[in-house]
């Protein structure tokens, strides 16, 4: 009896070594046809009409989905050599986790969709190709394309993807409000000690004076507008960042600038949930708070209240440099067949004309990439009735380009964000500024650490 | 032991025929669970003693340092302390709420089908489901919680924004959820009574409180043993109204173990500490159930 049971015990612990090994080879294997793959033929996937199929994953929902599935619907009608077909794989996280398994394979779609913090992620992992080479090679005018969004993706000169939904930061507020406090409507405050002083007139028993949402973002912004940076190693654009310094002065600045008002009653707090605190404006819950601009047509088109877009603030002492954008670029996959290669290309040209832009940006709110869009007569019609869409448009072109709005790059900016929505939950319940931003820094140098390491 | 070896006439091959049968039974056991259990558990192990890249996979080998880091950081006993916070309010509440329900769902009364019914109907909804309309009832700005306050002139209460409601307003939500899959089980462990005992009580002139004490209790402790084992566990791995309600916040409090264990791993890709975490948290779940089939079986009856 004793025995078999000792029997049993090794056939198990020798089956799951078997499986543990089987994992370890297959792990070599393909890291061995990952670089023969560059020699052997690859197969283009054709459908029945000869058409070259290519996969492009995306993380759009609601109504960007809309507008998306009509983009790729007209480019497979606009031409008989390529079929674009889109697929919604979740959120950002999502798609990037599903992409980790496939990457560098022939799986691996010839798009995908990468939200703009996992820029440093793609380019060190191997994935990709940088569409600089097409540029390069199609002769491809670039400077067509917006230049305070490119700066964010050309990373040594070489744009490495396509920037395609890009938003930036804006404050709204409400202009109801403001009268009844007797405040200008049509002049929004702009520095920190404006806002402080306009969040305080605007308190009603019902209405808090100022609002943001807990999200690294907003805080990443509010440091870039005062040109201060986010890691070390000139934000991480001139090498690997080892060291976190969005703890200095200027970050300071912000969290002192949140304090005061949340000491003073006249901040509202709605948590990490973007719909929650889009609610509470409509609700009336609070008169200005920072969104994407990427949300503000929704907002305008359903407050039951005049609504005004403005810059975001920046600290008293310092000037204005603007803002870093945000969103997604598309990656174009290694390890596919060229003949895929192209056909992604296409599709990537095609996106970044002026009517696919325009009609991607009224739709959605997200900037055109190319800003001869703004010229299209829709759009200008569009402006005409939301104006607001234009003041984030003017926001992003008037940003002075340096290495602060031309954002951070670091691989571990997830877990960095999460850092700070930490540090501004523990401000928020009163703790000392400096203190919590220090313990964000200190995390964050530690997942540096990491990554460096394991790199 | 074997190393001794006796002279034997029967062959090592014979002696063990039994031992090859059985073996042959539970092979396709042993497969699946080698491939969905065994291999992820040492998997897990492994890996979490290494650091991992940006691709997941174990790239620098150090040693216990993923433990001692795990422990000395402040987030982590964080989560242990609100995990068990979190068992603490959601069981032994939950098991309470629903064998009151399951008493009281257990006479006979015209329709009672119908309150059986509604009152194990919460088993049917999904957690995700559920936390979207909890949601909407803790909201801030909107939710009906805030509003009845008002109603009554209390003051606000941040439910899930404030760190000192958030843990109590995620338990609230999960006891409810819960509660109807506690009744069902109870419900039947109460059906399973055998109805003679209570008419000798009767007879004998025992009191309803009376007969709840003698009776019903230890009859249904092996029900009730089995829920409470079963609630416990899944108090600990508790994650999906964690993701939707609060995704661990506010200041970290909502952030149970299993919910640090997925930040962790698939948000900030470190899978050799979140390993880590996941092996820690194996472990106490080990330990409670040990303690509770030591301690709490000797109190059960079965029949």
């Amino acid at each position: 009896m004793k025995n078999s049971s000792k029997f049993a015990l090794l056939a198990l612990l020798l089956l799951s070594l078997f499986a543990l090994v089987a994992c370890t080879n297959s792990e070599s294997s393909s890291s061995e046809t990952d670089g023969n793959e560059a020699e052997t033929e690859k197969e283009v996937v054709t459908n029945e009409e000869g058409k070259t199929v290519i996969s492009f994953w995306h993380a759009m929902s609601g109504a960007g989905q809309v507008s998306l599935d009509a983009i790729v619907a007209d480019f497979n009608t606009s031409q008989d050599k390529y079929e674009v077909q889109a697929e919604f794989q979740g959120s950002y996280e999502e798609s990037l986790t599903k992409l980790r398994s496939v990457g560098g394979t022939k799986d691996a779609p010839a798009i995908t969709q990468v939200f703009e913090v996992g820029t440093k992620y793609m380019i060190d992992s191997g994935f990709v190709e940088p569409i600089q080479k097409f540029i390069d090679k199609d002769k491809y005018d670039i400077s067509q394309l917006e230049e305070n969004i490119l700066n964010y993706y050309t990373v040594d000169d070489q744009l490495y993807s396509m920037p395609f939904n890009s938003s930036t930061p804006v404050m709204l507020y409400n202009k109801d409000a403001f009268k009844a406090a007797g405040l200008d409507p049509e002049k929004a405050p702009e520095t920190f000690s404006e806002v402080i002083d306009a969040a305080a007139k605007l308190k009603t028993d019902d209405m808090k004076g100022f609002s943001m949402l807990t999200y690294g973002w907003f805080f990443e912004e509010l440091v870039a507008t005062q040109g201060g940076l986010y890691v070390d190693e000139e934000n991480g654009r001139a090498g690997d960042a080892t060291k976190a310094t969005f703890n200095g002065p200027e970050g300071l600045n912000v969290f002192r600038f949140l304090d005061t008002m949340n000491k003073a009653g006249t901040f509202g707090n709605f948590g990490t949930n973007w719909d929650d605190i889009r609610a509470a404006f409509q609700s009336g819950k609070v008169a200005m708070y920072m969104d994407s601009s990427a949300g503000i047509k929704g907002i305008i088109d359903n407050a039951p209240f005049e609504v005004g877009a403005a810059y975001i603030p920046y600290a008293d002492e310092v000037k204005r440099n603007g803002v870093v954008i945000g969103g997604a670029s598309l990656w174009m996959s290694k390890g596919i067949a060229e003949a895929e290669q192209e056909a992604a290309w296409e599709f990537m040209k095609y996106l970044t004309t002026p009517e696919v832009q325009a009609k991607w940006h009224l739709e959605t709110g997200y900037f055109a990439i190319n800003p001869s869009a703004y010229d299209e007569q829709i759009v200008k019609d569009a402006w005409e009735v939301t104006p607001q869409l234009k003041v984030t448009v003017d926001q992003l072109q008037s940003t002075e380009p340096s290495i602060a709005t031309q954002g951070a790059l670091i691989s571990v900016f997830p877990e960095s964000r999460q850092q700070i929505v930490t540090a501004l939950e523990n401000l928020y319940q009163g703790m000392d500024p400096q203190e919590v931003l220090d313990t964000a820094a200190e995390g964050t140098n530690r997942a540096i650490e990491i990554a460096n390491k394991t790199k | 032991m074997m190393v001794v070896s006796k002279p034997k006439k029967i062959s090592y091959w014979k002696r063990s025929s039994n031992a090859r049968i059985a073996l042959l039974y539970l092979l396709p056991s042993i497969i699946l669970f080698s491939v969905f259990v065994f291999y992820p558990m040492f998997r897990t192990i492994y890996l979490s003693f290494f650091l991992t890249d940006q691709a997941g996979e174990a790239a620098i080998f150090v040693g216990l340092e993923n433990y001692t880091y795990l422990l000395e950081s402040d987030a982590f006993l964080n989560s242990i302390k609100a995990t068990f916070l979190f068992v603490l309010y959601t069981v032994p509440t939950g098991i309470i709420i629903a064998l009151i329900l399951a008493l009281l769902a257990n006479e006979k009364l015209r329709g009672i089908g119908i309150f059986r019914t509604i009152y194990a109907s919460t088993m049917g909804i999904s957690v995700a489901a559920s936390s979207v309309v909890w949601l909407f009832l803790f909201h801030p700005s909107v939710g009906m919680f805030n509003k009845l306050l008002n109603i009554f002139n209390l003051p606000q209460i941040e439910w899930l924004l404030d760190p000192t409601w958030a843990l109590f307003s995620v338990s609230l939500s999960t006891i409810w959820l819960n509660t109807g899959f506690s009744f069902l089980i109870i419900l039947g462990g109460l059906q399973n009574i055998d109805e003679h005992l209570y008419e000798s009580a009767r007879i004998d002139g025992a009191s309803y409180w009376y007969r709840l004490k003698r009776i019903t209790i230890p009859m249904l402790s092996p029900t009730l043993f089995f829920i409470i084992t079963i609630s416990l566990i899944n108090a600990f791995q508790t994650f999906g109204q964690i993701d939707i309600l609060t995704k661990g916040g506010p200041s970290q409090s909502t952030n149970l173990i299993v919910y640090s264990i997925y930040k962790e791993a698939f948000i900030n890709y470190q899978f050799g500490t979140a390993s880590a975490q996941a092996v820690f948290l194996f472990i106490c779940i080990l330990i409670v159930t040990i303690l509770q089939f030591k301690l709490g079986e000797k109190k059960v009856h079965y029949q």
